[in-house]
Order: structure tokens, then C-alpha cells, then sequence
């Protein structure tokens, strides 16, 4: 029993592991750290694939003055990016957005993946269970057969 | 669960399917295109209460119940200096109509540059200085020249990211004429 789970309980367990790491809260950010982070999700609107955190235009400085200040005055950071997409759209995220059709973004590549390996397992398991051929007595007495017929051509 | 390779084999054809819808449905979602549209059209235009080239504030209460064409635009930009010709043809046809204005506002540029420029080209439109950047922010602007078309109720009728031609400037100024 424990032979045959052990592998999938461990699997599961790595599994749990990764998405608590990746999806426990980290705590309260500083008001800088916040501001940087956001800084990073959002495009520079006048230039080609550059974050605003990464960028000298001077868009992309009015953006980070006004991060900060609404941070300042108590925005959530979802109210933050929810006003620039408002104002520019979706395109002034670097990222796509976990939300609506965007989403599908994000879960497709995993639901594939899932598919793929279950389809692997499945594949794999059919293989070893599958019994080997053997052969019949039918199969036996038609071989039987046969050879009795090539003895008498042969003699 | 008699054939799971060919629930499998379903379920990813499935996932094929609805992938191909989704692409279907957003094909005319150009992000390119997305990314040069302006969200503000239809809504309020951004206030804004900036210093000009003599010392005074233009603000967008100056021109309340007028049809305003605001332009974005630099010394220095290359694209504005090829907008410049259009932008003074159209400007010389309509300085005399009662319910028009014009405003160019100056992003990342020096005051001494805007004065210069102003005086060589002998600009007669309303000059404003966004040193802060911050009516570039409000306006979403994605850098310039970049025109918006503003109605006399305030509202944003068109907006283009781009130089203008005269043509598309009159369509503009009409556009903000029958907007509220």
C-alpha cells in the first residue's frame, strides 16, 4: 500500500509545499517596497518593454512620484494599478492580469501540463498492467500445424 | 474509468478548444493598438492649473464652454516639428472663432527652449509648462505630440497619440463642437 501511495503522497506534499511558500502573505510591505514593487508591474507608457522602476522617461518618473503619493495618501495597491488601467488600459501592465480572460493566461500552461502528465501516468500504468501475450493451446496447435505441414513438403 | 488515455486525449482537446475560442474572441484586441488609444475619450477631462510663459496660470476652467484642442508637445521632439505646420494652418483658420481655444502644454522641455521656440515660430496659441510632468500623467499621455479634443461641457471627444494633419484637426474641433 504505502509502496504504491508513497511516491503520490510525497508528490502532493512537494506540491502543498511550493504553493504555501509562493502563496502565504508576506506581511506588511514598506511603503517603499510596496511603491517598488508596483513600479515593476507597471510598463513604461512611452517606452518599448521597459518598467516604469526601470525607465528615465519622463513619464515613468511622474508615474513613480505619483505612486508614491497615492501610496501616501492611503491607496491600496489594487486601487493603485485599478487607476492606471483605467487610464491607460490593460496594456500598462507588464504582467497580465490574474482576473477574467487574462486569467486563462495563467491557468492553461498548468491545466496542459497536469493534462499531459496524468495522460503520461496513465499511459505508463496501462503498459505495466497490461498482460503479457501468451500463447494459446489454439496458438499452440495451429503452430503445431504448421510445422507438420512444412515436415511434409520438406520430406 | 475504462479508457483514461482517452478522457485524457478529450480533456486536452477540450482545453485546445476553448483556448482557440478565447484567441477567437480577442483577435481584435491589437495590445499595439490598445496601447496608442486613449481610455480618457467619452470621459471628464483631466483639470489642470499650470504655469505659462509670462508668469500666469492656464487652467481648464479658462476655457470652459469653448471647444479646446490640447496639444502635447516639446521643443526638441522631432515628430512635433512635423506637426508644426498643420498645427499653425489650423490655428491662423480658427483664432478668431468665439468658441474656440487652443492650448499647446510643454512635457519634459526647459522654459528658456519653449521661449525660443515660441518666438522663432511665432506660436499665437496659449502656451502652458508641465514641469512635473503631472497633466501628461492625468492626460495618459504616451509622450507627444499628442492631441486631445475637449468640448465646451469638459468632456474628451477625441484624442490622438501622433502628429495631426490640418484635415484631422478640423475633425477634431468638430468632433469637440458636438460633443457635450
Amino acid at each position: 500500500m504505502i509502496r504504491r501511495w508513497g511516491p503520490w503522497i510525497a508528490l502532493g506534499v512537494v506540491v502543498v509545499i511550493a504553493l504555501a511558500v509562493v502563496l502565504w502573505p508576506h506581511g506588511d510591505q514598506s511603503s517603499a517596497a510596496r511603491a517598488q514593487d508596483l513600479e515593476t508591474q507597471l510598463k513604461c507608457p512611452e517606452c518599448q518593454g521597459l518598467s516604469v522602476a526601470d525607465s528615465q522617461a519622463p513619464t515613468s518618473r511622474a508615474i513613480r512620484s505619483d505612486i508614491k503619493r497615492r501610496i501616501a495618501a492611503g491607496q491600496s495597491d489594487e486601487q493603485i494599478r485599478q487607476a492606471y488601467i483605467d487610464k491607460y488600459g490593460d496594456s500598462i501592465l507588464l504582467a497580465p492580469e490574474d482576473s477574467g480572460v487574462s486569467l486563462l493566461v495563467w491557468i492553461l500552461p498548468v491545466v496542459v501540463l497536469a493534462l499531459g502528465a496524468t495522460g503520461i501516468v496513465f499511459a505508463l500504468r496501462r503498459n505495466r498492467d497490461e498482460p503479457h501475450l501468451r500463447a494459446t493451446d489454439a496458438d499452440e496447435r495451429l503452430v503445431e500445424r504448421e510445422h507438420r505441414v512444412e515436415d511434409t513438403v520438406d520430406g | 474509468m475504462k479508457h483514461p488515455a482517452r478522457i485524457v486525449a478529450l480533456a486536452v482537446a477540450l482545453v485546445v478548444v476553448v483556448l482557440g475560442v478565447v484567441l477567437a474572441l480577442n483577435v481584435g484586441n491589437d495590445p499595439e493598438q490598445d496601447a496608442k488609444q486613449s481610455h480618457l475619450v467619452g470621459q471628464a477631462a483631466p483639470a489642470f492649473d499650470l504655469p505659462n510663459l509670462s508668469g500666469g496660470r492656464v487652467t481648464l476652467a479658462d476655457v470652459a464652454g469653448k471647444a479646446t484642442i490640447v496639444n502635447f508637445w516639446n521643443s526638441w521632439c522631432i515628430p512635433c516639428e512635423q506637426e508644426a505646420p498643420a498645427l499653425q494652418q489650423f490655428y491662423a483658420a480658427h483664432k478668431d472663432d468665439s468658441d474656440f481655444a487652443m492650448i499647446g502644454i510643454v512635457r519634459d522641455d526647459t522654459t528658456g527652449d519653449v521661449r525660443t521656440y515660441v518666438k522663432d515660430n511665432d506660436v499665437g496659441w496659449t502656451i502652458a509648462l508641465d514641469p512635473q510632468n503631472q497633466a501628461a500623467l492625468d492626460f495618459a499621455t504616451r509622450g507627444q505630440p499628442e492631441t486631445y479634443a475637449i468640448s465646451p461641457g469638459g468632456t474628451v471627444a477625441a484624442a490622438k497619440y501622433g502628429p495631426m494633419s490640418s484635415g484631422e484637426l478640423e475633425t477634431f474641433l468638430a468632433a469637440a463642437r458636438a460633443s457635450e
